[in-house]
């Protein structure tokens, strides 16, 4: 029997590792995934966001399965067992912070990682799959913020899964058996919340593992993009690629510890952000009886609920919000340009681009307002904007004027 | 391209790790001590009081503590008499083994001979004894005692445990006090509460 | 000109007081570091507050405890309110509405004939709750003719510029603000008892990531130098 001990010079040693690489792919796998995957040596900014999404997720994992541990998911002790774990479990107000700083954080996050993609062109071939998978992770991902916004069960909490579980009702005959068989319960209860407790905790998250794994697969299987745009190898080494190990390990070190900064000063001095990542309104117990003046869901789900509401129809504004996210998929079959990324595009492309931020913000500003005629237009102005941008591309990516990338760009 | 400085590599790299591990090790903290008994759980695990008056002799009264049965037997004179007498069938016929404060350490394991206070789990697994305080009950020669049905363990009236029975320990007797001639705290003494 | 519409906004502020956008709120220098004042501020609370308002989430806070509020003296098991109004729970008060909301809406009660209580309050009109505080900061009533009350013109209407002081309590002005003040220390304390802590290990933490930060960048160059990026 061969056992993990070695006699070397200086002695017995235990685990010899040599026993572990003869039975696992140990080694294999450093050369393949991380020695000897080759990146483009030119990723800048843009680039750590993969990454400390990575990070974010880890985090969002571990600081909610302990607080699993003292959390109730029925309608009666949810909200004082969150009081419960801020108060009486020791160091709960900690771990709760990081859990809602953290699902905050991964948003900023996989918003600039989705930029990134955007304007490198990451979801040009052959990396279409990749950036469906990304997107799945996306949708998946509101997903698991949604059910676990609802388990704190304030106010904000009960309304705002009464008003998303709603939209089921908006489809047509199916509709107002769909909300009923969605809730558990005919109006949103502790059924509902229950169950909620167990998509947020379980399914979603074997889900959103699920797809980061194939996300990565897929990644490596083509190789990484960069910011030009231009092919690089990433299976053997060339003037234009570095190995991933240790350069990128080592420089994403800088991106977490930054993250780090950034995520400790929200945690340990302003938790709430002024109302954006914990609501006001969420500190009152859920009532049913009575609506809160002002329901909007958190920020990162602003822009949809915004062009949500400024279509005056439920069903239209149902399938307005669901095509903005619809066209995301698309993307890759939309641009037609001869170059990937934005810097050799023409000035269409970039005016487009720049248009698309400020109505994607804009979006999301309105989405938190309440609701007036001037900013219903606004909001109407700026759905203009955002499907603009996607439902012009395959026009202006076509015939725009694009700049020649350069041969090498080391 | 200039050379690879391999040496301040290393140090920074053995730097940087050290930092790394000791911020790990920081963060690992408050998740270690989540684990601990919350402010409420402490509370409900708070010492409790219990009045010995109603107690006729030879009844046995049951109390939960900390989720667990606390008996408190008044023994009569009889009981006690008879405690010497099994000293040579025990296997810690003198509470050398820590199972008990140290004014328990007698034959007694008792504050006050009358009233004996233990916590009823057996030693053996966790079930708990029946009381016995019948003569000649469980044996010819039983002189009264615990009995507990899950392995056959058997414990004296001082919950001093036989010899050759699967239970290894005499029961455990928690910290207690008297606070008045007719009332004891249980999960506490003079010196303070009932540690892990 | 200034002055017309200065006057004009008033006017419709008293005519429309029931908008609380017209008045702004008055800011409580909340400290959370002033334990005496939150240790005031309870026993403030056990002795006006605790007769109706409940603070269940404080049951085990030991600065509660001390101050005498117990779970067992909440009115936690009352059914019948006046009016059928039960009064909130105020364990996190202070978060639903800022703390600047509640030192205002404490000083901001007047006499007000023709609802239940007799009183009103110019930040949640037509509250259900009495001026508990009558005796201390005394009675108010709406300002006759704000337009002439001293200190008015210039600054953004505040709450004292639109009731006055008719009879004043066993407090001065200045004693009846430090009182309101440390009942909403209390208050901004019961909704985060982990405040000091949480500010105490944010230092720590961020002087660690600095430092960290420091090693990172470090050992980022010297694996880099010499390559081109």
């Amino acid at each position: 029997m061969k056992l993990p001990l070695v006699l070397t010079k200086r002695g017995w040693k235990v685990l010899d590792l040599n026993w572990l690489y003869a039975r696992y792919p140990v080694r294999e796998f450093m050369q393949r995934h991380m020695t000897g995957y080759y990146a483009p040596r030119n990723f800048n900014f843009w680039y750590f966001f993969g990454s400390l999404s990575l990070l974010a997720l880890l985090n969002q994992i571990i600081t909610g399965i302990w607080l699993t541990m003292e959390y109730t998911p029925t309608g009666t002790e949810a909200f004082a067992s969150i009081q419960h774990i801020m108060r009486d479990v020791r160091y709960g107000w900690l771990l709760r912070f990081m859990h809602t700083t953290g699902a905050s954080l991964f948003f900023v996050v996989v918003y600039l990682h989705m930029y990134r993609g955007l304007i490198y062109g990451s979801y040009r071939a052959p990396r279409e799959l990749l950036w469906l998978i990304g997107m799945a992770i996306y949708l998946t991902l509101l997903l698991e913020a949604f059910t676990g916004y609802v388990l704190p069960w304030g106010q904000m909490s009960f309304w705002g899964a009464s008003v998303i579980t709603s939209f089921a009702s908006a489809i047509p005959w199916v509709g107002k058996y769909l909300v009923i068989w969605l809730r558990g319960d005919f109006n949103v209860s502790g059924v509902t919340l229950h169950r909620f407790f167990a998509l947020h905790v379980a399914l979603v998250p074997l889900i959103l593992l699920g797809f980061v794994f194939l996300h990565l697969v897929a990644l490596h299987y083509v190789g990484s993009n960069n910011p030009t745009g231009i092919d690089t190898k990433h299976d053997k080494p060339t003037a234009e690629t570095i190995p991933f190990h240790p350069y990128y390990t080592v420089k994403d070190l800088i991106g977490v510890v930054v993250f780090l900064l950034v995520f400790s000063t929200i945690i340990f001095f302003a938790p709430k952000m002024g109302g954006f990542f914990l609501e006001n309104n969420n500190f009152i117990p859920a009532n049913p009886m009575q609506t809160p003046e002002h329901i909007a869901p958190v920020w990162y789900m602003t822009p949809f609920y915004a062009i949500l509401r400024a279509v005056p129809n439920k069903f239209l504004g149902l399938i307005t919000m669901a095509s903005a996210i619809g066209l995301m998929f698309i993307l890759p079959w939309l641009d037609r340009s001869k170059v990937r990324s934005i810097r050799y595009k023409g000035y269409l492309s970039k005016i487009a681009i720049t248009i698309f931020v400020i109505c994607f913000t804009g979006l999301g500003y309105l989405g938190i307002q309440s609701v007036s005629p001037l900013r219903t237009t606004l909001a109407e102005i700026f759905s203009v904007g955002y499907f603009a941008f996607f439902l012009l591309m395959p026009f202006y990516t076509r015939y725009e004027k694009t700049t020649e990338p350069p041969e090498f760009f080391t | 391209m200039e050379e690879v400085d391999l040496k301040r590599r290393c140090f920074l790299r053995r730097a940087t790790t050290a930092a790394g591990g000791i911020g790990i090790a920081a963060t690992a903290v408050p998740f270690v001590e989540y684990w601990l008994p919350s402010v409420d759980t402490e509370a409900a695990a708070a010492p409790i009081s219990v009045d010995l008056s109603p107690l006729q002799p030879k009844q046995q009264l049951t109390v939960s503590w900390r989720g667990q049965p606390v008996w408190i037997i008044r023994r009569t004179q009889e009981m006690l008499d008879d405690l010497p007498k099994l000293n040579n069938q025990l296997s810690d016929p003198n509470s050398l083994e820590d199972q008990q404060p140290t004014y328990a350490k007698n034959i007694y394991r008792a504050i006050q001979p009358e009233f004996f206070v233990a916590v009823g789990v057996c030693t053996h697994l966790g079930c708990i004894p029946t009381y016995r305080p019948d003569v000649g009950g469980i044996s010819p020669d039983w002189l009264g005692g615990f009995y507990c049905p899950c392995h056959g363990s058997r414990y004296d009236l001082s919950g001093r445990v036989y010899k050759n029975v699967p239970a290894p320990l005499n029961l455990k007797i928690p910290r207690y006090m008297y606070t008045s001639a007719h009332e004891i705290t249980i999960g506490a003494d003079k010196e303070g509460m009932e540690g892990a | 000109m200034k002055h017309f519409w200065f006057c004009l906004l008033m006017f419709f502020s008293i005519s429309a007081f029931a908008l609380t956008e017209e008045i702004t709120l008055s800011h409580a220098n909340v400290n959370i570091h002033d334990t005496a004042s939150i240790k005031r501020g309870a026993k403030y609370f056990a002795t006006i507050c605790i007769a109706c308002h409940t603070l269940i989430y404080m049951r085990y806070d030991p600065i509660a405890i001390e101050a005498g509020i117990t779970y067992e003296k909440m009115p936690i098991n009352i059914t019948k309110w006046p009016n059928n109004v039960k009064p909130p729970d105020l364990s996190l008060e202070t978060e639903v509405h800022s703390p600047d909301w509640v030192y205002t809406y404490l000083h901001s009660f007047y006499v007000d004939k023709s609802t239940a209580t007799g009183f009103n309050n110019l930040i949640f009109p037509d509250t259900a709750m009495p001026d508990m505080l009558a005796s201390f900061q005394g009675t108010q009533t709406l300002a006759g003719d704000i337009i002439q009350s001293e200190g008015s013109y210039g600054h953004t209407l505040e709450w004292y510029d639109v009731v006055e002081l008719q009879q004043q309590g066993s407090k001065t002005p200045d004693e009846f603000d430090q009182m309101t003040l440390d009942i909403v220390n209390f208050l901004n304390y019961a909704a985060e008892p982990f405040a000091v802590k949480q500010e105490q290990l944010g230092w720590w933490v961020l002087g660690y990531l600095l430092i960290l930060l420091v090693l990172v960048v470090l050992m980022k160059r010297a694996y880099w130098k010499g390559e081109r990026a």
